[in-house]
């Protein structure tokens, strides 16, 4: 078991040294930057295969409902980018599709390179909890002990969570309900914010659309699991002046969307910027040669690749870090709506006297 | 502009951010010191924290990087 696992590892790594295309491949035309950092975080309409150099890109269908002159509402899917612009009036500008003259579009449901490693997070996580569920369901793990590295390991993944991360935030008696969703939560952000370190593929969570869905589904989870008191606390807050009220009510409206907001912009934020950092650092090395010659080019790489070292292992940290944080910051919200008051002494004589 | 108003920017978001996690930092080593025993709850309680300010301060450093994209303009 250890020795496949480490196989599998050690061809990874030979995998993602081989293809140094961290940077835009076409860098070297023109007047184009040296450096495209922004195109290394952004989503695209391929995604990169190990292997090879600069090409092995495997181009993804294209869906998009849209609009012409006359309003007329069209849907159109094509197998990739040149194909939906030779199908459709559709032109490709940029290597972006742009509408005809007159037309929209209304909703590209195109499937991109940051859903195909967000789908990759999301089924490794539902694979390994479903298969390790069937394992317990035979008793390995409930009658004998766990077998196998991998099984441990589970294990502990999943008793943290269930344990630090859901019951000590939420009621005992309602924790256990919510652990499913914190633990796939867990292992999908940190799978995809693992994946974003190779350096072929892409960063799921460096998308704000990836880490707000996320986000909006916790809010949901929130609103529907908060109680009585939860709701009273934000519209007719307890044992206050009714003056006050009218401040305090407005602020907790407020915070109810500010609380799933900053849980988006905080991992995207995270994944965004420690992949900047790399390719800045990593950037210094071809600015240099570009501007000082080939010999300050060498020179810098063995301050840069040494730094860049560094930075990849804290940012495998940083990546379950963050997966931890998201998912104890869902259960910290969650925990404060589902609460149950026991009305205690100082809210309720605050109500009779008033 | 845009550059400038994004150096300026990121830097005081780094300052402030840096005050504010340093700070916890110093509360959660003393109280570590102070009573070893809690160190599990009080390490709990500090990178609760600290996200909380790294959010604020991330929602600074996006605005800089969309000032300095020019994004919105």
């Amino acid at each position: 078991m250890i020795k496949t696992l480490r196989r599998v590892l050690l061809t990874i790594i030979l995998l993602s040294v081989s293809t140094p295309n961290i940077f835009a491949a076409d860098a070297a035309s023109g007047d184009e930057p040296i450096l495209d950092v922004m195109g290394t975080v952004a989503d695209h309409d391929y995604v990169k295969v190990p292997g090879f150099i600069n090409g092995g890109k495997i181009y993804l269908p294209r869906l998009i409902l849209w609009s012409d002159s006359n309003g007329k509402t069209n849907f159109n899917a094509a197998l990739s980018t040149k194909s939906f612009a030779e199908k459709t009036p559709f032109e490709v500008v940029d290597y972006a599709l742009v509408a005809p003259e007159g037309g929209s579009i209304i909703i590209d449901f195109s499937i991109t390179s940051h859903l195909i490693y967000f789908w990759l997070g999301m089924i490794l996580a539902v694979w390994i909890t479903v298969s390790m569920s069937n394992r317990y369901k035979k008793g390995v793990g409930r009658e004998v002990e766990p077998q196998g590295a991998f099984q441990n390991i589970f294990e502990v993944l999943f008793v943290f969570i269930r344990d630090d991360v859901a019951r000590s935030n939420i009621d005992d008696h309602k924790a256990d309900k919510y652990v499913p969703y914190f633990f796939t939560v867990f292992m999908g952000i940190a799978f995809m914010n693992l994946f974003g370190l190779l350096p072929w593929a892409a960063t799921a969570t460096a998308d704000l659309t990836v880490t707000a869905t996320l986000a909006v589904i916790t809010f949901f989870i929130t609103q529907f699991s908060g109680t009585k008191d939860y709701w009273g606390h934000i519209f007719w807050f307890p044992g206050v002046p009714t003056w006050v009220r009218a401040i305090l009510t407005p602020v907790e409206i407020l915070g109810i969307f500010t609380k799933p907001f900053a849980l988006a912009i905080r991992l995207f934020a995270n994944m965004l910027s420690g992949k900047i950092m790399i390719i800045a650092i990593l950037g210094l090395i071809f600015i240099f040669a570009d501007i000082f010659g080939p010999v300050a080019g060498y020179g810098v790489s063995l301050f840069s690749v040494v730094l860049t070292v560094v930075l990849y292992a804290l940012k495998v940290f940083v990546a379950l870090l963050q997966a931890y944080i998201f998912t104890l910051l869902s259960a910290v919200f969650i925990g404060m709506a589902a609460e149950d008051h026991h009305h205690d002494e100082e809210h309720y004589n605050a109500e009779h006297a008033a | 502009m845009g550059l400038l108003a994004a150096g300026i920017g990121a830097g005081i978001v780094a300052l402030g951010a840096g005050i504010g996690i340093g700070m916890i930092g110093k509360g959660a080593t003393e109280s570590i010191a102070r009573q070893p025993e809690a160190s599990g709850d009080i390490r709990g309680a500090m990178i609760l924290t600290a996200a909380f300010i790294e959010g604020v301060a991330l929602l600074g450093a996006v605005i800089c990087i969309l000032l300095a994209l020019g994004i919105g303009q």
